[in-house]
């Protein structure tokens, strides 16, 4: 009797612990699904409605989510009435061309404040923080000024490249990943007879690559999504960025909610699959921007 | 050993210190000027005195912009609040977890044009959810959400969190997965249970990512402009119901040519800001003291 209460009551409950885990395991992909629904409805219901053809109610009681008469004219439409394929190619220009060049600026800015001695560095250091909380708005009309007085480039999309090329948060992240490359690398190229360029580019550059992937995925999608700038800059279609082209679609678009929604189908789609192929750099990006 | 010449580091240093002297230490001291002027960007600035100052005070708009503002900054709360309950329930090994992970972080990506566009199509009086209330029987006719001054400010700064949910959730589960797992086994020891133990032993342990986002998320309410602006339009919502201190500033200089005015106003948001960061540095330091 004794013996068999004590063999038979563990049985029993690793049994109702099963059960339990069961259910708790059901219970969090629940919650997690439910948390999905809230993040994507907006997108899945541009979607149906990108795909509704003039038979299908954009509204009704109960709204229709799955289109009766799917159709493409929708996307037709609106590529036919708007350079879509030259806000693209805007797009990746500007920010290919940025992260590029803004890279180099800030690796090149971020090496002598995380590696060599000289009088005043932690200070200019300190200084340039402090410039990274001015937000850019704030000093959008003076910058207005200088592109269309000074460096002429108003309406064209050199206007977005100029201003981006050195920013505070990358030289930060780079100084940070500088100062963990430890020194005896550099003295190596030193007695080596490499000058401090080629240790920059040969030594210090290879060994952060990390860091590069993550500030460029960062950069690329800041200047990607960019908006307020811009939208002051860009007047001519040919030369709009997605963004600024987006949201003349919608004033273009405003009674046509098919082609909006087609239109915002086409520009969030490949942005996304950006996102999925290099979602990992984007995760360790986020963590390592708050450890430093 | 070697003293370097200091002329090496200012030649590497060079380029990124032109880029930030021309775009913005300039600007800054550009836009003090004009503040003080007379100025429609086309003719010279004319020096005015506190003209723009005096005026600005005097205008209603400019304190509801400043209210609406302050009122923004709420979003800071929320979004701390909701994205350290999301952290916690993705840090768990499940199968698929990273496909939910990316799920939330879809609105990040997705840009601010876009995801206003496709909130409007909810919110619009023929909208998802209008159908949605209506089939449920909630409501008995179409709300005009967009056009009611009262939802204006909500549903920006509702668009505002559920953008930056994924974002701050990466930052908190970066900032969980450092909290070492024996911290978590003395809590259960002391008889916490699942929920407790993220009170004593998570949050304390996010007080790192809790500043920061603090910090990130309540700069970026005070710079909101995109979400109002595709929202509700160029004029910012019916009544200015949804201007903003940047919409005030981007109005007034870009689309009624009074760039002085519209650089006081940046002026006042340049000294909330620094008063904002400097509040926001001392409770940084104050917890860096303490532990």
């Amino acid at each position: 009797m004794e013996l068999n209460k004590v063999a038979y009551k563990p049985k029993l409950e690793t049994r109702q612990h099963k059960q339990k885990v069961v259910v708790q395991i059901f219970a969090w992909y629940v919650l997690l699904s439910l948390i999905a629904l809230v993040t994507i409805v907006p997108f899945v219901w541009v979607l149906s409605t990108s795909l509704k053809g003039p038979s299908d109610p954009i509204v009704s009681v109960p709204p229709q989510l799955i289109p009766h008469d799917p159709t493409l004219t929708n996307f037709i439409r609106v590529w036919g009435q708007l350079p879509i394929a030259n806000f693209f190619i805007n797009s990746v220009i500007v920010a290919t061309t940025t992260v590029v060049l803004n890279l180099l600026v800030t690796s090149m800015a971020a090496y002598p404040l995380a590696k060599m001695q000289f009088r005043g560095r932690d200070a200019l250091f300190y200084l340039l923080l402090a410039t990274f909380i001015i937000p850019p708005q704030l000093t959008s009309i003076p910058s207005f000024v200088l592109a269309v007085k000074v460096f002429k480039y108003y309406d064209q999309i050199t206007a977005l490249i100029f201003p981006s090329l050195a920013t505070v948060f990358n030289i930060f992240l780079l100084r940070q990943a500088f100062k963990a490359v430890p020194n005896d690398l550099i003295e190596a190229g030193k007695i080596d007879g490499a000058g401090e360029l080629r240790i920059w580019w040969d030594i210090l550059l290879p060994v952060v690559r990390p860091t590069l992937a993550t500030a460029a995925i960062i950069t690329f999608v800041q200047q990607w999504n960019d908006f307020f700038w811009p939208s002051l800059m860009l007047h001519t279609r040919q030369h709009m960025t997605l963004q600024v082209g987006l949201a003349a679609l919608q004033g273009m678009f405003a009674s046509d909610m098919r082609g909006t929604a087609a239109g915002v189908t086409m520009t969030v789609i490949p942005i996304l699959i950006f996102f999925v192929v290099l979602q990992k750099y984007f995760v360790r990006g986020l963590g390592g921007a708050v450890k430093g | 050993m070697t003293k370097k010449i200091p002329i090496t580091p200012f030649l590497f240093l060079s380029p990124a210190l032109l880029v930030i002297a021309i775009f913005v230490v300039y600007p800054i001291f550009a836009v003090i000027y004009f503040s003080f002027t007379d100025y429609n960007i086309t003719n010279p600035p004319v020096w005015v005195g506190l003209t723009n100052y005096i005026q600005l005070f005097k205008e209603p708009v400019f304190w509801q912009a400043l209210a609406h503002s302050f009122i923004y900054l709420l979003v800071t709360p929320a979004l701390v609040f909701l994205c350290i309950f999301l952290a916690i329930i993705v840090n768990r090994k499940l199968p698929g977890i990273n496909a939910y992970r990316a799920l939330y972080y879809i609105p990040v990506i997705s840009g601010s044009i876009a995801v206003g566009i496709s909130w409007r199509m909810i919110f619009d009086t023929n909208g998802l959810l209008n159908g949605v209330l209506l089939s449920m029987g909630v409501i008995n006719e179409a709300i005009q959400w967009l056009a009611e001054p009262v939802y204006t400010l909500p549903i920006a700064m509702m668009v505002t969190t559920w953008m930056g949910l994924g974002y701050y959730m990466m930052i908190f589960l970066a900032g969980l997965q450092n909290i070492p797992e024996e911290l978590y086994d003395a809590a259960k020891i002391d008889g916490c249970n699942a929920w407790q133990k993220h009170i004593t032993v998570s949050l304390p342990g996010l007080r790192p990512q809790i500043t920061m986002v603090a910090v990130v998320s309540s700069l970026a309410a005070l710079q909101v402009f995109n979400e109002v602006y595709i929202l509700f339009g160029p004029l910012g919502g019916i009544l200015d119901s949804g201007v903003t201190m940047v919409f005030y500033l981007w109005r007034l200089a870009f689309r009624m040519q009074h760039a002085g005015m519209a650089s006081a106003v940046a002026m006042v948001l340049l000294v909330i800001t620094l008063a904002f960061s400097v509040l926001n540095i001392r409770i940084l330091e104050r917890g860096t003291e303490t532990s």
